[in-house]
């Protein structure tokens, strides 16, 4: 009897074996076709971008190596030129670091779901200006704003001001919502405004992130100013596109070391301004 | 002596829960009150309707010759700055100073130009001073509040209640963040102080013992109705069953 029940359990046993090693070979086999469609899709797109489409016979023959051993001969003739390019591209990331944050306190008054004035239609529109700050490319605020008020620095500050606000409204709006309530509520208690409220217990918790944020957001501007001048928005962009245009490359590969040290410099000063507030 | 507080039939709570349900007592210019009872009895809530914290549903609270639940809101700023509280969990600013903390127990009576600047009177840090030496933390001043111990954050809790100058003193479980020990001088010093400026006290507390030590009137609280108002010596066994009834059950 109890053999009999024994065996029966074996045979089931062996019956879902098979089934599940059926199963896993099915698996298998789909997991082969599955990588296979996706080597050749690669295949593919690699023989229609790179293959046909690239000029070999420039690479081949050795041409390569000459065009970029002709950045290699740096131009340092351009250095002196290149100091006060250097400190307006820090000057427009000041500027615009702070003209952005100016037009963050409203966009985050609006955003921050515990204070924003006028419910969810508000909050919604606060939450949208910060999302569109954010969606539109650096390069592309900066055409906009070069069509609006012409070359130079004022359309990089600008540029660059109005793409600050995404970030730094979302910051402060998060800070905002995460307070902690209850000296909120001691000041009411002692009849404290509204004003009193947002002035004594809500801003000295988000200064931090406050701070914080701004630094960074600076740190970040340093490397969009650099790149703004492309679109004729000042800095050292504009001495870098210049080059380009006059095809110097020793005179581009030195603007671009200069980027370089100044985008070290922003993040070195960056670090420390952090580590001393926070 | 004269009335201070006039609760009468005190209703608040949602449309589908009430949470007091009808609560009236008179607190006296020297009384002390405890509101005791178990948690979810409405004791926060009773405390907070008499400033408006919480907004009553019904009823009124006469403080000061006027019913605070009829106030405008600028009305009733103005009347907040005669009742001091004293909470919990201490709501300080942490990253403010130990004075600034305290002197925001002023803002009730300071322009939104001169709160922009931290600008307060030199009578008001003067009084501050007073008041910190007097809680005992005069070599704490300039100290952010993040840095102080528990007792010691009641404590400026306690000048920063006291520096409105208040006409009634709400406070809302003060010891219940802080070890017996530390409870006992802080129950203390808010009765010392009550005393010395003779401003009435309502008080939560859920420590029994603790209650009937310091206060001169008990109101037990459960489930939104009073159960029992008394001096501790009548609080016997028979009345704590009556008020803790759910929690022996």
């Amino acid at each position: 009897m109890s053999t009999l029940a024994h065996e029966a359990g074996m045979a089931s046993i062996t019956a879902r074996a098979d089934a599940i090693a059926a199963g896993r070979s099915r698996t298998r086999a789909r997991r082969f076709i599955t990588f296979f469609a996706i080597f050749l899709l690669v295949a593919w797109t690699v023989e229609v971008i790179v293959i046909s489409d690239t000029d070999w016979s420039r690479i081949l023959t050795g041409s390569l190596l000459t065009t970029l051993g002709r950045f290699l001969e740096l131009d340092w003739s351009l250095v002196p030129e290149l100091w006060e390019p250097a400190v307006e591209t820090i000057f427009m990331a000041t500027l615009a670091t702070l003209a952005g944050l100016v037009l963050s306190i409203p966009v985050a008054w609006l955003g921050a779901s515990n204070i924003t004035p006028f419910g969810k239609w508000s909050y919604a529109f606060g939450r949208f200006l910060m999302t569109m700050s954010r969606s539109v490319h650096e390069i592309v605020w900066g055409l906009i704003f070069v069509s609006a008020v012409g070359l130079g620095a004022l359309a990089g500050i600008l540029a660059m001001a109005v793409r600050s606000v995404g970030f730094i409204s979302k910051t402060i709006a998060e800070a905002i919502e995460d307070v902690d309530p209850k000296p909120l509520e001691a000041i009411r208690a002692a009849g404290g405004t509204k004003f009193q409220i947002l002035w004594f217990a809500i801003l000295p918790q988000i200064i931090p992130v406050f701070v914080g944020n701004m630094i960074f957001e600076w740190d970040i501007n340093i490397r969009r100013s650099t790149i703004l001048g492309l679109v004729g928005a000042g800095g050292l962009g504009l001495v870098l596109f210049r080059q380009m245009a006059m095809s110097n490359n020793g005179g581009i590969a030195v603007v671009i070391l200069a980027i370089l040290a100044l985008i070290v410099f922003g993040e070195v000063v960056s670090y420390y301004a952090r580590k001393a507030v926070i | 002596m004269h009335t201070v507080l006039e609760v009468k039939n005190l209703r608040a709570g949602y449309a589908d829960r009430e949470i007091l349900k009808g609560i009236s007592f008179t607190l006296n210019a020297d009384d002390f009150f405890a509101i005791i009872g178990p948690s979810g009895a409405g004791k926060s809530t009773l405390i907070r309707c008499v400033n408006r914290l919480v907004e009553p549903k019904s009823g009124e609270v006469i403080f000061n010759g006027k019913d605070i639940v009829k106030l405008s809101p600028a009305q009733l700023r103005h009347e907040r700055r005669n009742i001091g509280m004293i909470f919990q969990e201490f709501n300080l600013i942490e990253r403010l100073s130990v004075m600034d903390n305290v002197l925001t127990g002023r803002l009730g009576y300071t322009g939104t130009l001169r709160s922009v600047l931290r600008m307060f009177t030199k009578e008001e840090i003067k009084q501050a001073l007073v008041l910190l030496d007097r809680v005992g933390l005069a070599d704490h001043i300039d100290k952010r509040a993040d840095r102080l111990s528990g007792g010691q954050r009641q404590r400026v809790g306690i000048a920063r209640a006291l520096i409105q100058n208040p006409k009634l003193l709400l406070v809302d479980e003060p010891t219940s963040s802080l070890d017996p020990k530390i409870s006992r001088e802080v129950m203390g010093l808010i009765r010392e102080m009550a005393r010395e400026f003779h401003i009435p006290v309502l008080c939560n507390i859920h420590d029994v013992d603790l209650a009937c030590d310091f206060c001169t009137q008990v109101i037990g609280l459960q489930d939104g109705i009073k159960k029992f108002e008394g001096p501790p010596a009548k609080l016997d066994k028979q009345a704590l069953q009556e008020i803790y009834a759910m929690e022996v059950l």
